[in-house]
């Protein structure tokens, strides 16, 4: 994989160096060319011009010897100009365009005549002719004294020392091309290897990652793209760092879960189970790994399998259900499903975790035997006993002397205190199990709270305490169940009542709050510590003060009337403040 | 050789030849001494340098090869004219003079030199003069140039100008010369120019600047070319010999002996070809056939119509 991934790279690189040294190349060659033409055609003329000039220098030095017909002069003079460099040849001829003399001392042409061409050009013109062939050129210089046509000078001038300087330069411009070329392709390499060396790093850094590996931080060199590149990437990494976990922290995580996991594909074959499932089961992760999960689990009620119970989006909360453990036993089991896309379009993936709620049915269960065992084996006789009781005080079995009648009094005053204690028993019983049962009704608020007011009025006037209903909101309805929004008031009131002193007065107000009826009942009493604060609505929650002793109720009061208010869709609150009281806030829904 | 004989001063160059000997060291085995003797060679030239350099190894080998009868060194004397040349003979100053027939003849008739043998060039043992016209001239003979113009060659060529005016003026003619070509010549006369090359010559008279000229008869025809049908030859002179070789009078005879010796076989060795192919390109020495009273007697019968040329 590795060396794939440095073949890619060497491939962009080589790609790289190749198409630049191709433009390199390309236009080096093409300027080479186009300046050896140049310099060719330079040269060309440069050397031409060099030809004309001679033979006019020459032309001119012989005119005095034509004139005179000197042969001698224009020997020395003919012979003196073949020694010149290139000169391949040279003659002077007279008017009729016979050869007077080459300039040597043999002579072989003497007499002969001139080309046609030439002579006629001589007849009639003082201007150069200039004729060329394959490696030379002829000047023919006409001369003339006086209008009179002396005859001229003909120079053969080689032309062949421009194809050697032609070609040297050409070798020269070839080996300039060549050395730019390859400090061109050599600048190729160079750029190449920095615009591929930041792509390296992200490459390195991708696979890094990819392999769950820390990825490094890359160096942003440059602002352009590749750097812009480095920057993303390590934007990227950093987002990735903040929102994702690796593989191996999240298989630590699952393994830690207390709770089953189990993730199945859509047909709900298991591709993932983690250590809590094979506990639960005593099954080993290979042999539940290509089960059906309706192996597993066993259909929730009312249900044909497990994913049958799941909604349109494919989750389910909140299942209960059976773990089908080896042998065939199952374990209760509370299911929350969740289904999982990993790619738009493709099929889902199921997340199902379970909790063993074994041990919290038995403790349910255990409840509800001890609430059985109350309402049987302690309301039923404490009824007898209270009767018994109130017949005693009644006189059924004589007079009771004023002793008597006080330990009556006290008997049935505790009697009385158990019998509400099992009632708040059975009641917080029946709201933790869901099982009280309520019936709504639309009522108007203020005269349950005047109702509440005159139940507890008998026991406020025994603790020297008195209600004030200070303001009201008349014809405000609510929807609630008359006799549990009554036990609430009843609860709070009573509660505000044991707190306060001789003499108090317990305030009652009540008024809209937020599209809501507030009903505030204030004490004056000592205050909540605020280390019991948070403990208010606990059942059995008591605190530890010097005067709450005698004071506190069954410890359940409070608990069951806020278990019953957010039943009735309300909340209650309080605030309080110590050594001023405490102001209990019961927030019910007004219905309109 | 070349000879400058007209010019009126005296440049005379005396340059030594090999080393002088010394006595070798007492005990040493050591070559025969080089004899003291020397041999001087005289030429005529306006270049004396140039004509030192050509003379010089010619008078070296001469020399060399004349140990044994006591000359040890050849030396070079470059005079400016022919009567200087008469005075170092007559001073015996010069023992061997190399010269073209006329001066060779002229210094003859004043000194007491001996022509004794013939100098070829150029393969040539002799050579003649050709004085010729264009066809369509109109002159048919030589008496017919008088009021005419001829072109000859160098003032001092034998064939070119001494050879061909001495046979014109011995045919009855009296030759004037002049400078310009285009010169009116009056009818009594035949007016001569130089023009100082043969193929100037050829060609003045094939474009008709002048009536005739003179030229070397061995080069007429090629000068001539295929024009050679335009010309018309209007007389060869006799033969003459290339060049002649004198020697002083007095000079010892067993050294003229051995000179002539030396010289007629030069051709025959290697090295002697080499100095002789130097020497002006001369091909050979050999004897007169005819005997020098007879093959000098030509020139000898000519010499006084050039007198004047030669002397000045």
């Amino acid at each position: 994989m590795d060396s794939e991934i440095a073949t890619m790279r060497l491939g962009l690189k080589r790609r790289f160096v190749a198409f630049v040294s191709a433009i390199i190349i390309t236009f080096g060659v093409v300027q080479t060319v186009l300046s050896v033409r140049a310099q060719n055609g330079l040269l060309r003329h440069e050397l031409e011009d060099r030809g004309k000039l001679l033979t006019t220098v020459i032309a001119a030095n012989a005119t005095g010897g034509l004139a005179a017909t000197d042969v001698r002069e224009l020997r020395n003079l003919l012979s003196e100009a073949r020694g010149q460099e290139n000169v391949l040849d040279a003659v002077a001829f007279d008017e009729d365009g016979r050869v007077l003399t080459d300039g040597t001392l043999s002579n072989p042409r003497r007499h002969m005549s001139i080309s046609e061409v030439a002579l006629r050009h001589a007849s009639g013109s003082e201007a150069l002719l200039v004729e060329f062939d394959s490696d030379s050129m002829t000047v023919t210089k006409p001369l003339r004294l006086g209008g009179r046509v002396l005859g001229g000078v003909r120079l053969r001038y080689s032309l062949a020392s421009l194809a050697e300087e032609q070609a040297s330069l050409a070798r020269r411009a070839a080996m300039v091309g060549a050395i730019f070329a390859l400090l061109g392709v050599l600048a190729a390499a160079l750029l190449a290897e920095a615009v591929t060396r930041p792509l390296n790093e992200v490459i390195r850094g991708t696979r890094a990652l990819s392999e769950g590996k820390p990825a490094p931080r890359l160096a942003v060199r440059t602002g352009d793209e590749v750097g812009e590149l480095a920057e993303a990437f390590n934007e990227m990494t950093r987002k990735l760092r903040d929102t994702t976990v690796s593989r191996d922290y999240l298989d630590r995580v699952i393994e830690t879960m207390g709770e089953c996991l189990v993730v199945t594909d859509s047909d709900g074959t298991i591709t993932r189970v983690n250590s809590a499932v094979c506990s639960l089961s005593g099954v080993g992760e290979d042999e539940l790994l290509g089960q059906n999960c309706r192996d597993l689990f066993r259909a929730p009620q009312g249900h044909m399998s497990l994913l049958d119970a799941l909604g349109p989006d494919g989750s389910a909360h909140g299942l209960e259900t059976e773990l089908l453990a080896r042998g065939g036993e199952g374990v209760p089991v509370m299911i929350s499903v969740g289904a999982m896309e990993e790619n738009v379009g493709r099929a889902r993936n199921y997340v199902v975790v379970a909790a063993d709620i074994g041990e919290r049915l038995r403790s349910e269960q255990q409840k509800d035997e001890f609430v059985t065992m109350i309402h049987h084996e302690v309301r039923a006789p404490l009824t007898a006993v209270r009767g018994a009781i109130g017949l005693l005080e009644g006189g059924v079995a004589g007079e009771l002397g004023e002793r008597g009648q006080e330990l009556v009094k006290i008997a049935l005053r505790n009697s009385e205190r158990m019998g509400r204690l099992v009632n708040d028993i059975l009641a917080s019983r029946k709201l933790d199990s869901g099982r009280m049962e309520f019936r709504f009704e639309e009522v108007e608020m203020m005269p349950l709270i005047e109702q509440a007011i005159d139940s507890t009025s008998a026991y406020a006037t025994a603790h020297k305490v008195r209600f004030e209903l200070e303001e009201g909101v008349p014809r405000a309805m609510v929807r609630v169940d008359t006799d549990r929004m009554i036990q609430v008031l009843t609860n709070v009131l009573s509660n505000a009542v044991r707190f306060s002193a001789d003499h108090d007065v317990v305030t009652v107000r009540a008024s809209r709050y937020d599209q809501m009826l507030r009903v505030a009942v204030s004490d004056a009493g000592p205050g909540i510590p605020d280390d019991f604060r948070d403990h208010v609505f606990e059942a059995f929650a008591q605190g530890e003060h010097k005067d709450w002793r005698h004071r506190s109720g069954t410890g359940l009061g409070m608990s069951i009337s806020k278990g019953i208010v957010e039943e009735l869709g309300g909340a209650i609150s309080f605030e309080t403040e110590l050594g001023a009281g405490t102001t209990f806030l019961i927030d019910i829904p007004e219905s309109v | 050789m070349a000879s400058r004989f007209y010019l009126g001063f005296l440049l005379t160059i005396a340059v030594g030849c090999g080393q002088p000997s010394e006595p070798p060291p007492s005990g040493v085995a050591t070559a025969p001494p080089i004899p003291a003797g020397v041999l001087t060679i005289g030429s005529v030239s306006l270049n004396p340098t140039q004509e030192y350099e050509v003379v010089r190894p010619f008078a070296d080998f001469v020399a060399a090869n004349l140990h044994h009868v006591g000359i040890g060194r050849g030396r070079v004397v470059v005079v400016g004219s022919l009567s200087q040349m008469v005075d170092e003979l007559r001073e015996g100053r010069v023992d061997l003079l190399i010269d073209s027939p006329f001066p060779a003849v002229f210094v003859w008739q004043r000194t007491g030199v001996e022509p004794i043998l013939r100098r070829w060039k150029r393969g040539s043992d002799v050579y003649r003069s050709v004085i010729f016209t264009r066809a369509d001239s109109g002159v048919e003979s030589v008496d017919k140039l008088a009021g005419k113009i001829i072109a000859f060659g160098e003032p001092f060529s034998t064939s070119g100008f001494l050879m061909p005016k001495a046979a014109l003026a011995s045919a009855g003619l009296r030759l004037v010369n002049y400078e310009d070509p285009a010169a009116s010549i009056p009818s009594d006369q035949v007016g001569y120019v130089f023009s100082n090359d043969a193929e100037n010559s050829m060609f003045w008279v094939l474009k008709r600047k002048v009536v005739a000229g003179a030229i070397n008869k061995d080069y007429f025809e090629a000068l001539a070319g295929d024009r050679i049908s335009e010309l018309r030859i209007l007389q060869t002179t006799e033969a003459v010999p290339r060049n002649v070789v004198c020697v002083r009078g007095g000079l010892d005879p067993r050294v003229v002996q051995a000179i002539e010796n030396l010289l007629l076989e030069m051709h025959l060795s290697d090295e002697g070809r080499v100095s002789l192919e130097k020497f002006e390109e001369t091909s050979r020495f050999d004897r007169f056939p005819g005997g020098a009273d007879h093959d000098l007697g030509y020139i000898l019968s000519l010499l006084p119509h050039v007198q004047e040329d030669l002397g000045q």
